[in-house]
């Protein structure tokens, strides 16, 4: 599969007053065309900074210190375009367009005092607004207009409009009173759109649910409100950030269906952030791992389940609740590190049960470990495969 | 509610009251020095002595009828003396509360925009000396510049000239609402209205620069608090510009707590600034408050307080009305 983004070494700090907080320690992952990749880890591991590093919308105190984010735009997958030295203009027009995010709390993601559809409508409005303009355009021919001046003036407006989104006259007219109505047209037609959208993510009442406001709706309707603002412009990278993770299961179970479905549709790849191994399970072709901001594994998913190399991930795999197996849940001894003064070396090392003198000393890199199977660990031994170092469960 | 507030109001206002003795209060009879001799007449004949139910029934009464009492502070009937002052204090805050919400929401969202920036610290040095300095002491520093060194802009009300002129001419001049600057445009006198607005300069920017100091810093924190929201974040992951996201996403939420800020000055002002009125010698209802209550001049105070529970009740009514208008989670429908 050719490869849709990539992430080299990121770095990314937070300057808080406690200290900087080394919130991700060169991360690297790659994201190919059509698949699912699924991001676990525990709270605070640098799921979600990942995310959002690769969108360029950390937020302060956050700064994105270094490596590389790199897109490929093209079907094939050769040409990269480094995100991290591109133009803010640059981020915005691909952000919502070809990237695109799903917020973690449906209740905090949407804006309390503006209605749905304005502002899923504003995801065509941001990168639609030529391809809209050209249809308004076409619409005005057929139009009954109360006089002919009128249509003359709407016309020049949207044919302006329609050559160049940015155009300054047509910019300077939205902000004068009165004249900045020659913008309902448009406004008609990204609403048409967005009930659209919303009605094809399975939402009854489309029409009138447009024009409600956050608080009308159940957690379950805002999530795929935020879906449908994603979906909006058909990204190619869909990022999902604990999109299920504050919704009941049958919501969840529904919303993760919808992504499937979606994804085999029009989406072509989904990066979904979690820390529900369920789910990973269920909806993944490929899982990355990470702890304390480091990947530590990245794998199949079946080849992760079947066989986790870091002790880490299995340390994980066995804290999940097994109805087979009675007796006391496994639980991680000892706490995630804190992230100003991490440990030296591989950071899991205070809390690895097999601990060598070389994990405090030496940060382990990703390395192969078997076909498709990166780990990050001393002791699975990169390329020479000395993965029962330390024996069966 | 209104009602029932304003009772509320009434009752606290008629139990402080009661606490004066009843020759105290029969003073507000007293119109004239031959009657203070009458005093335990006065007493007998206002039933002053009377249980508080009774006499407070009656001074309801009285109350809703337009008899607030005597003023000897102003030398006039309470409620014709109110009529006379309020036009004064009304006028300035018709200049000053636009000026304050326009420039302390404007400036407020361009310091919490660009937080800890050059602008930023400017914005606080300003309301730092608008929100410590003491007002007097400012409005003597702006009237020892601006008039002392630079005569540009007079004290007081209007000009000699122009008073003259009334008082010579009291036909020419037909006084609509007691505020120059609009009875100047009323009566076709641009000169007027000019002259009345020198002198209203220096008032105006003592009272903006000290009051829109809190609500700029109200504002500049809620900017910086609606910034850091998620939803910031999801407009951001659509691609919205800074402008976008600035103006059309987090500055009407941020504005929801300072509406109730903004309300509660404008009501403030509506007390009038005693500083300011008696520094630029302009009495209006801040300056008469303040000799009546040196004075202990019992029906202005008392009359006063039920006319600030007004301005605060309906001053509330507002706040809630634009709340609504502002934020559909509270819409009763």
């Amino acid at each position: 599969m050719p490869k849709l983004i990539e992430t080299r070494d990121l770095v990314t700090n937070f300057y808080t007053y406690e200290g900087v907080v080394k919130a991700l320690n060169k991360v690297g992952l790659v994201i190919e065309r059509g698949t699912t990749f699924g991001l676990v880890g525990e709270s605070g591991c640098g799921k979600s900074v990942t995310a959002r590093s690769m969108m360029r919308v950390v937020q302060e105190p956050g700064r994105i210190e270094g490596g590389q984010v790199l897109f490929y735009p093209g079907e094939d997958g050769q040409e990269a375009v480094e995100l991290l030295s591109q133009s803010e203009a640059y981020m915005q027009s691909l952000r919502g367009d070809q990237i695109s995010m799903i917020f973690q709390e449906p209740n905090a993601a949407l804006n309390p005092i503006m209605t749905i559809g304005d502002q899923v409508a504003e995801s065509f409005l941001f990168h639609r607004k030529k391809e809209m303009c050209a249809k308004v355009l076409e619409d005005l021919k057929t139009a009954d207009l109360p006089w002919p001046g009128l249509k003359k003036l709407l016309e020049f407006f949207y044919r302006r409009a329609a050559a160049d989104p940015g155009d300054r006259l047509c910019c300077w007219a939205s902000r004068t009173p009165i004249l900045k109505r020659w913008q309902q047209r448009l406004f008609r037609e990204a609403r048409r759109r967005s009930v659209e959208i919303i009605a094809a993510l399975d939402i009854a009442n489309a029409d009138q649910v447009v024009d409600r406001y956050p608080h009308n709706l159940s957690g379950g309707m805002k999530q795929r409100i935020l879906i449908a603002m994603a979906l909006a412009c058909e990204p190619l990278l869909l990022i999902a950030d604990e999109a299920t993770s504050n919704l009941d299961v049958t919501i969840q179970a529904q919303i993760l269906d919808l992504l499937r479905k979606l994804k085999k549709k029009s989406i072509s790849s989904i990066l979904l952030i979690t820390h529900d191994l369920g789910v990973v399970a269920e909806t993944c072709d490929r899982v990355g791992v990470m702890y304390a901001g480091s990947v530590c594994e990245v794998a199949r998913v079946g080849e992760l389940f079947r066989n986790p190399l870091h002790p880490y991930t299995r340390a994980l795999l066995d804290a999940v609740p097994k109805f087979s197996v009675s007796g006391q849940l496994k639980s991680v001894e000892g706490n995630v590190p804190n992230l100003v003064d991490p440990p030296s070396g591989c950071r899991f090392h205070p809390r690895c049960p097999l601990r060598r003198k070389i994990c405090a000393q030496r940060l382990p890199e990703l390395a192969l470990a078997g076909p498709d199977h990166l780990v990050a660990c001393h002791l699975a031994g990169g390329r020479s495969g000395s993965a029962q170092v330390w024996g069966g469960r | 509610m209104l009602v029932f507030v304003l009772l509320g109001v009434s009752v606290l206002i008629f139990a402080i009251l009661m606490t004066f003795s009843p020759e105290r209060r029969a003073m507000t009879y007293v119109e004239t020095p031959q009657q203070v001799k009458d005093i335990p007449q006065i007493i007998k004949q206002h039933g002053l002595d009377d249980p508080a139910h009774v006499q407070y029934f009656r001074w309801l009464k009285q109350i809703s009828t337009g008899n607030w009492g005597w003023s000897f502070v102003a030398a006039d009937t309470v409620w014709n003396a109110f009529w006379r002052y309020l036009p004064i204090t009304l006028e300035l805050n018709l200049f000053t509360t636009p000026l304050i919400i326009i420039i302390g929401i404007w400036l407020g969202t361009q310091a919490g925009i660009h937080k800890d920036t050059w602008l930023d610290h400017l914005t606080r040095i300003f309301a730092i000396i608008g929100w410590s300095l003491p007002t007097f002491l400012f409005a003597l520093i702006m009237l020892m510049l601006f008039y002392g060194y630079f005569p540009l802009f007079p004290p007081g009300i209007i000009g000699d000239k122009v008073q003259m002129f009334i008082l010579e001419n009291p036909d020419k001049f037909h006084s609509y609402t007691g505020m120059y600057t609009i009875d100047g445009l009323l009566n076709g006198r641009l000169d007027i209205t000019l002259d009345a607005l020198r002198h209203l300069a220096m008032p105006v920017f003592t009272q903006v620069v000290v009051v829109v100091a809190l609500l700029m810093r109200v504002m500049r924190s809620s900017m910086i608090e609606e910034i850091s929201k998620e939803y910031v974040i999801t407009a951001r992951a659509k691609g919205a510009d800074n402008k976008t996201i600035y103006f059309r996403h987090a500055r009407k939420n941020a504005l929801i707590p300072v509406v109730t800020v903004a309300g509660w000055l404008v009501a403030f002002s509506m007390e009038g600034s005693v500083s300011v009125e008696i520094i630029f010698n302009r009495r209006g209802i801040g300056w008469w408050l303040a000799q009546s209550a040196i004075a202990l001049d019992i029906p202005v105070l008392m009359g006063m307080c039920l006319f600030f529970g007004l301005v605060y009740v309906v001053t509330n009514l507002v706040i809630d009305i634009l709340y609504a208008a502002i934020d559909p989670r509270i819409r009763l429908t």
